[in-house]
C-alpha cells in the first residue's frame, strides 16, 4: 500500500459489557489509515464501523473497553505512540484528542451544545492546544468559518447552534475537528442526517481538505455510492470482524467476499432504470450475544461449507496486492467472474 | 424583552381581578355570622335583631354579594386594605411587617435547598450506580417521604432540646445586639425548609445530567480533549441548570405556603403564621388580603421564573 500510514490498527478488540453478557463488538481488526487518503469503513448498522473510531479516540462508552490489540499514532516528532496503552482521560490521550485526530459525529443537530455559541465552541478547541489570548482564537475560528463556507461568518460566529442549518452546523462541526490541522480526521457517518445535495457539499469540503492539507480520514458509512465517490481504500465490517479490505479498486471492481458482493448486488444504481434485480441479502444479522461460532456471515452466506461453521477464517492477502479477504471459499464464490 | 414583560404584567390584572373574585366570593360561603367573631357572646344575646341590623348597616353588610365585593376591591385598589378585626392595626401594616420575615425564611431554605439538591444530584449522576448513588437516591426517597412538620418537630427535639445548641423557636429576643444572633434562630426553620425540599431538586438535577450526559454534545466536547471535570461542569452541568433552576423558580411560590408548617411549627413571626390565626380567628380582611398578595407573588414569581429562563436558554431568547 503505497502512502505512509498515520495510524494503525493491530488486532484491535473492543468488548462491551451489560450485566454478565458480553459482546465482542470489535473483534480482531486491523487497517492502516493513510496520509491524504479516505478510508472508507463500510458495514451494516451494528457491524462495529463506530465502535472502532471511537476506539481510536478512546471516546468509549462506560462499561466497553479495549480488551486487546494495539492503535499506533505515527506521529512526525515523538515517534511511534501506542495509543491505546494510554488511559482513556489521561493528559496525554487529551492532547492528541481534539489536536492531532479530531472527530465530527452523525447527527450535527445533537453533536453541538445548544447553550454556548458557535464561534465559542470552536475556539474552545484551539484554546485547549495552542495557549493563546482570547483575540486571537476568535480570528482564527473567523478564518475556519470562512474556509468552511459559511456565509456571513462575523454573525454567524456569535450565532448558536439553533440558528444554524443543518449542513450549516455540520460545516461548523468539521470548521471544530480542522480547528487544529489535525493529521487524522474520523467521519462517523457525518451526512446521514443530511439531505443529498448537502451531502455533496459536505463530501466536497471533506474532500479539498483532504487534498490541500494531507489529512488522512476515516469515513464511516453505510452508502455504497459514498464508497464508490470518496474512498481511496475500503474497509467491509461485518458483525465486529473486517471481511474484505483493500484499495477501492480492488475491493469495488473485484469484490471477493460474499458479503461484499451480495452488498454490492442488494444496492440500486441510478440510471439504469426501473427493472433492476436487487438481491437483498436473506436472514438477519446474528443477535451480538449469541453469534454462530465459525465465520459470522455463515447462516447467509451461499457459500458456507462445514469448515465456515467450525471456525472463523483467516485473513487472507492476494499475492502482489493489498486485498484482503477473510473467507475460505471466496475462490468458489468467485468462479464465474471471468477473470 | 421590555415589551414581553410589560404584556406579562398586563396579563396580570385580569388574573388578579378573577382571583381576588374568588377569594372573595370564597369567604362568603364561609358558614357563621361576622357579628359572632365581633362582639362576645353574652353581649351579643343582649342584643334584639333590629340593633344586630343596624350593626349589620353600619358595616355595609346588608348589601347583596356583588355590591360588596366591588366595594371591597376599589378600596384596596386605593390602598385601604381594611383593619384587621383583632387587633385594630391596619392590615396593610401586617403585612408590610410580615411578609419579609416569611421571605427571609423561604428565600434561605430556597437556596439551600437549590444549591444542596443540584451539587448532590450532580454528584449521584457522575457516580450512577455506585454506592454514593444509592445511598443518595435512598435519603431521597426518604425525604420526600418525611412531613414537614415531623421533620421540624425531630430537629427541635434533637438540636434545641437535647444537644440545646439552637433555640426552639421565634426569630429575636429583645436584648439581641448582633445580626448573627439572629441567624442562630433562622438556621432550625430554614434548614428544615430547605432540606425537605432538597430531595426533589436532587432527584431532578440528578435524571436531568443523567439526560444531558447522554446527549453528543459531551462526546464532542470530550472529542476537543478538554479534561473531563471541565466537560462535566461546563457543558454538561449548563445544560443540566436550565430545567433545574426552572423547577427551582417554580418552588418559589410553593415555598411561601410550604413555609407556613415550618413557620408554626418553630413559631416564625411570618406572614403563615399570620394567615393561619387569621383563619382561626375569622379575621377577615387580613385573610383575604393576604390570601390576594399570595397570588400576585405567585404570579410575580413566575414571571421573574420566564424572564430568567431567557436568560439561561438562547433557545427560548430568540422568541
Amino acid at each position: 500500500m503505497a502512502g505512509e500510514s498515520v495510524i494503525s490498527v493491530r488486532h484491535l478488540k473492543t468488548y462491551f459489557y451489560t450485566e454478565k453478557r458480553c459482546n465482542k463488538a470489535v473483534n480482531d481488526v486491523s487497517f492502516e489509515i493513510r496520509k491524504g487518503k479516505c478510508l472508507c469503513v463500510v458495514g451494516e448498522s451494528g457491524c462495529g464501523k463506530s465502535v472502532t473510531a471511537s476506539s481510536i479516540m478512546q471516546l468509549l462508552p462506560r462499561l466497553s473497553r479495549i480488551e486487546e490489540g494495539e492503535i499506533i499514532y505515527h506521529t512526525h516528532d515523538k515517534g511511534d505512540v501506542v495509543l491505546s496503552d494510554l488511559g482513556k482521560n489521561s493528559k496525554e490521550m487529551r492532547a492528541y484528542r481534539g489536536k492531532n485526530i479530531a472527530m465530527i459525529f452523525q447527527d450535527p443537530m445533537t453533536a453541538l451544545n445548544p447553550v454556548f455559541k458557535v464561534g465559542n465552541q470552536i475556539a474552545e478547541n484551539i484554546r485547549q492546544h495552542d495557549k493563546c489570548s482570547k483575540a486571537e482564537a476568535r480570528k482564527r475560528t473567523l478564518e475556519l468559518l470562512k474556509q468552511m463556507g459559511i456565509p456571513e461568518p462575523e454573525r454567524r460566529i456569535d450565532q448558536y447552534p439553533h440558528e444554524y442549518s443543518g449542513g450549516m452546523r455540520q460545516r461548523a462541526m468539521i470548521a471544530l475537528a480542522m480547528s487544529c490541522s489535525p493529521d487524522v480526521l474520523l467521519a462517523d457517518e457525518p451526512t446521514t442526517a443530511l439531505d443529498v445535495t448537502i451531502q455533496a457539499q459536505i463530501f466536497e469540503l471533506m474532500t479539498k481538505l483532504k487534498e490541500e492539507n494531507d489529512t488522512a480520514i476515516l469515513l464511516i458509512t453505510h452508502d455504497m455510492g459514498v464508497v464508490c465517490e470518496m474512498a481511496d481504500d475500503v474497509l467491509v465490517m461485518y458483525m465486529g470482524n473486517v471481511v474484505e479490505s483493500g484499495t477501492a479498486r480492488e475491493v469495488l471492481k473485484n469484490p471477493k467476499h460474499p458479503y461484499t458482493r451480495a452488498l454490492l448486488a442488494s444496492i440500486l444504481v441510478l440510471g439504469k432504470g426501473k427493472d433492476q434485480n436487487i438481491q437483498p441479502i436473506r436472514g438477519m444479522t446474528p443477535n451480538p450475544y449469541n453469534r454462530p461460532p465459525g465465520c459470522q456471515f455463515e447462516p447467509r452466506c451461499d457459500f458456507a461449507c462445514e469448515a465456515c461453521r467450525e471456525r472463523m477464517p483467516d485473513e487472507e492477502v492476494i499475492e502482489g496486492t493489498t486485498h484482503m479477504i477473510r473467507c475460505c471459499n471466496w475462490r468458489e464464490a468467485c468462479k464465474n467472474d471471468g477473470e | 424583552m421590555g415589551k414581553y414583560v410589560l404584556k406579562r404584567f398586563l396579563t396580570f390584572i385580569p388574573m388578579t381581578l378573577l382571583m381576588s373574585f374568588l377569594i372573595y366570593g370564597g369567604l362568603e360561603l364561609v358558614p357563621g355570622d361576622i357579628l359572632n367573631t365581633m362582639f362576645p357572646p353574652d353581649i351579643l344575646a343582649q342584643m334584639s335583631p333590629a340593633e344586630l341590623d343596624v350593626i349589620r348597616a353600619s358595616y355595609g353588610l346588608d348589601q347583596p354579594f356583588i355590591v360588596r365585593y366591588f366595594r371591597w376591591l376599589f378600596r384596596v385598589f386605593q390602598g385601604d386594605w381594611g383593619k384587621s378585626m383583632a387587633s385594630g392595626v391596619p392590615v396593610k401594616d401586617v403585612i408590610a411587617q410580615r411578609l419579609p420575615i416569611t421571605l427571609e425564611l423561604a428565600l434561605t431554605g430556597l437556596v439551600i435547598s437549590a444549591i444542596l439538591g443540584s451539587v448532590l444530584g450532580i454528584l449521584a449522576a457522575l457516580h450512577k450506580g455506585e454506592v454514593i448513588d444509592m445511598i443518595l437516591t435512598a435519603i431521597g426517597v426518604v425525604g420526600q417521604a418525611i412531613p414537614q412538620f415531623f421533620f421540624g418537630m425531630v430537629a427541635i427535639l434533637i438540636f434545641a432540646l437535647k444537644l440545646k445548641w439552637l433555640p426552639i423557636g421565634g426569630r429575636t429576643t429583645p436584648q439581641m445586639t448582633h445580626w448573627y444572633e439572629h441567624l442562630r434562630y433562622l438556621i432550625l426553620p430554614a434548614m428544615v425548609l430547605g432540606l425537605t425540599q432538597t430531595s426533589s431538586v436532587m432527584r431532578y438535577a440528578r435524571s436531568s445530567m443523567l439526560e444531558s450526559m447522554n446527549r453528543d454534545f459531551v462526546k464532542t466536547a470530550r472529542s476537543k480533549g478538554i479534561p473531563e471535570w471541565k466537560v462535566n461542569l461546563v457543558h454538561g452541568f449548563r445544560v443540566t441548570m436550565t430545567p433545574v433552576i426552572i423547577l427551582i423558580a417554580f418552588r418559589l411560590p410553593a415555598l411561601i405556603s410550604t413555609s407556613m408548617v415550618i413557620e408554626n411549627v418553630f413559631s416564625w413571626p411570618g406572614i403563615g403564621m399570620t394567615f393561619k390565626d387569621a383563619v382561626t380567628a375569622q379575621n377577615y380582611p387580613m385573610v383575604m388580603m393576604i390570601a390576594l398578595i399570595i397570588v400576585v407573588m405567585v404570579m410575580l414569581m413566575s414571571l421573574l421564573m420566564d424572564i430568567f429562563t431567557r436568560i439561561i436558554d438562547p433557545r427560548v431568547r430568540l422568541q
